[in-house]
């Protein structure tokens, strides 16, 4: 990356409270366009709350957030960008086909057919939502997710409930849209899936701890494992 | 049976409770006020029917004593008018609920006194009957105060009234009078309950979040969802009043398509309000626990039951601002009367309606939030 890419995502000094409960104390965060950038923290550290606050669903107290180059909120940004929630968000009385289509409807319009078969859900399309299995419905979700080719995609622990085989192919598909340029943000709190990134943020109590290629981050922390560079590099700041 | 297993089941029932105190004040407060409006309404003295009297036989002391003992009946509040003619212009300016005629008798000595009434009001068309009957038992027997006992009872005069009805016909029965506002109540209840159900659904299966992260519009989530229930509404509405009048026939003195849109504004509104409502409840039960608040109401103070005049008047005051007392009073002027859209009563109703549509629909748009926190 040089410096010369514009930033998908860019966030300075965001806060958000709820209650007596900080979920973003000061959010520093720079994702170049077509980077795949892991979110990588514990439950409940902010990681939901900072991308919904990326797509307005979350009014940020202070900070300033821009988004593909437009200080957010603003709707029209939204139709580049595609926002898988944490639960499959689906119409279970729809079939798995008429789902996607809705969804691209909604966006301005979208590739179905491709959308289907980037899940491998294509030969199930005519099934009831309601009769596939959370895999699967976890997977349409995705598909819901991109059908519209956004050029952010903001996914919020995709692979939940998926097998490690389609884990897997579905990465290589997300791989491929990021080299087409797609910009792919996700959080998680699988280490294994937070290796598949560029670059990895560590989160914990609404604040970004560290920040790196999976190579940096374990040689900061000295271990061999991300799993205790995660542990040692949340550990320092306690 | 273990009874610590099955008082863990009452416990966590009762601690549930703790942390849900809306469903708490519904079963708790919803019965008071029901009752507490059944109370008024009932127990409210419903104004009598004002009706005009007319004596014809001036020269018949029947005729005479029977009149008198009428404008004295406690049942109806009767006033004494010169004129037949008089007494129904007045009726159909709606001063009056109906008129008696008493003329001397005819050629055979029978008394046919007529009663004319209004003919949309039950309970008229029993008790003005019931005055004149009681009033001719009184006038006759004044009229043969002193037999001796033991003595053969006289030969009485026949007395046969006739009764008219402006509208309707006098053979309407509680189905014709009641047919039309209950075709407006079913309609509105269940179009309510659906649409406030189905919007709750988009929030509580998390797609409204994902609409929301959409460049769709607040407002274009209300009108798609409003014009897709309103299709539906339309073919319910068809379903019913084609089978209350075809198959049920209830009677209808107006259009059929006048009622059909009396309903579907009325249905907009069920949409509109169903969709604003669920919009202050977290899952279905709790959008659920609003019907009894907003249907059970409208059922008692929609002038359904009760005409809206004979409540008190501040209850009057809600009545007003209920939505189904306008369908109530457009359909019965409508199927009863057989008003058309010439009639300023129709016009208001339909005015009102489709005010409070649009009221509704502005506020769902509004209320809907876009960012959840």
């Amino acid at each position: 990356m040089t410096a010369a890419t514009p930033l998908a995502i860019d966030a300075r000094d965001v806060r958000k409270r709820f209650g007596g409960v900080e979920a973003l104390a000061g959010i520093e965060l720079a994702v170049p366009a077509g980077m795949v950038y892991a979110l990588l923290g514990p439950n409940g550290a902010g990681k939901t709350t900072l991308i919904r606050s990326l797509v307005g669903l979350v009014k940020v107290d202070a900070g300033e957030l821009h988004v593909l180059g437009a200080r957010m909120p603003r709707r029209e940004v939204l139709r580049s960008i595609g926002y898988m929630t944490q639960a499959p968000a689906l119409y279970g009385d729809l079939s798995a086909e008429e789902n996607v289509r809705f969804f691209a409807r909604v966006q301005g319009g979208g590739d179905v057919e491709w959308a289907l078969r980037f899940v491998d859900l294509w030969e199930r399309r005519g099934s009831l939502t309601a009769t596939l299995s959370g895999g699967m419905r976890t997977r349409l979700s995705l598909a819901c997710t991109l059908v519209h080719r956004p050029s952010l995609l903001l996914l919020d622990e995709p692979t939940v409930g998926v097998d490690p085989q389609l884990r897997a192919q579905m990465w290589d598909g997300l791989r491929e849209m990021a080299a087409g340029g797609t910009t792919i943000f996700v959080s998680s709190h699988v280490m294994d899936e937070a290796e598949r990134a560029d670059r990895l943020g560590l989160i914990r109590a609404g604040r970004l701890l560290a920040e790196g290629t999976v190579p940096e981050l374990l040689a900061r922390a000295g271990v061999d494992r991300l799993e205790d560079a995660f542990l040692s590099l949340t550990e320092t700041d306690r | 049976m273990n009874p610590r297993r099955t008082l863990a089941i009452t416990g966590r029932l009762l601690a549930q409770f703790r942390h849900d105190h809306r469903t708490l004040a519904i079963l708790f407060v919803t019965p008071l006020v029901i009752l507490g409006l059944f109370a008024l309404l009932l127990r409210t003295d419903a104004s009598d029917p004002r009706i005009g009297l007319v004596v014809d036989g001036t020269d018949d002391p029947l005729a005479e004593a029977i009149g008198m003992a009428f404008l004295e009946s406690e049942r109806v509040d009767a006033v004494a008018v010169p004129s037949a003619a008089a007494a129904d212009r007045d009726l159909r300016a709606g001063e009056l609920d109906g008129h008696v005629t008493i003329p001397t008798a005819d050629d055979e000595g029978v008394l046919r006194p007529t009663i004319v009434l209004e003919g949309t009001e039950q309970r008229d068309l029993a008790l003005v009957p019931a005055a004149l009957q009681e009033a001719t038992m009184r006038a006759l027997a004044e009229a043969a105060p002193s037999l001796p006992p033991g003595a053969p009872a006289p030969s009485l005069p026949r007395v046969e009234p006739a009764m008219e009805v402006l509208y309707g016909a006098e053979d309407l029965d509680q189905l014709d009078l009641f047919g039309g506002p209950f075709i407006g109540l079913v309609v509105f209840f269940l179009v309510y309950v659906v649409t406030s159900v189905s919007f709750l659904r988009e929030r509580s299966q998390g797609t409204l979040e994902r609409l929301m992260a959409s460049p769709l519009r607040r407002a274009e989530i209300i009108v798609g969802y409003m014009l897709g229930f309103t299709a539906v509404a339309l073919v319910q509405a068809v379903l019913v009043i084609g089978f209350s009048l075809f198959v049920l026939d209830v009677y209808n003195a107006g259009s059929a398509w006048l009622i059909l849109a009396i309903v579907v504004i009325l249905a907009l509104a069920a949409v509109n309000l169903g969709i604003f409502l669920s919009t202050f409840a977290r899952n279905e039960f709790q959008a659920v626990q609003f019907i009894p608040l907003v249907i059970v109401p409208q059922v008692l103070l929609s002038g359904l039951l009760v005409p809206v005049e004979s409540e008190p008047e501040w209850l009057q005051v809600v009545s007003n601002a209920l939505p189904l007392t306008y369908a109530v009073e457009g359909l019965r002027e409508v199927m009863l009367r057989g008003a058309d859209l010439a009639s300023e009563v129709v016009q208001l109703d339909i005015a009102v309606l489709v005010a409070f549509a649009v009221v509704a629909v502005i506020a769902g748009v509004a209320t809907l939030r876009r960012e959840v926190a």
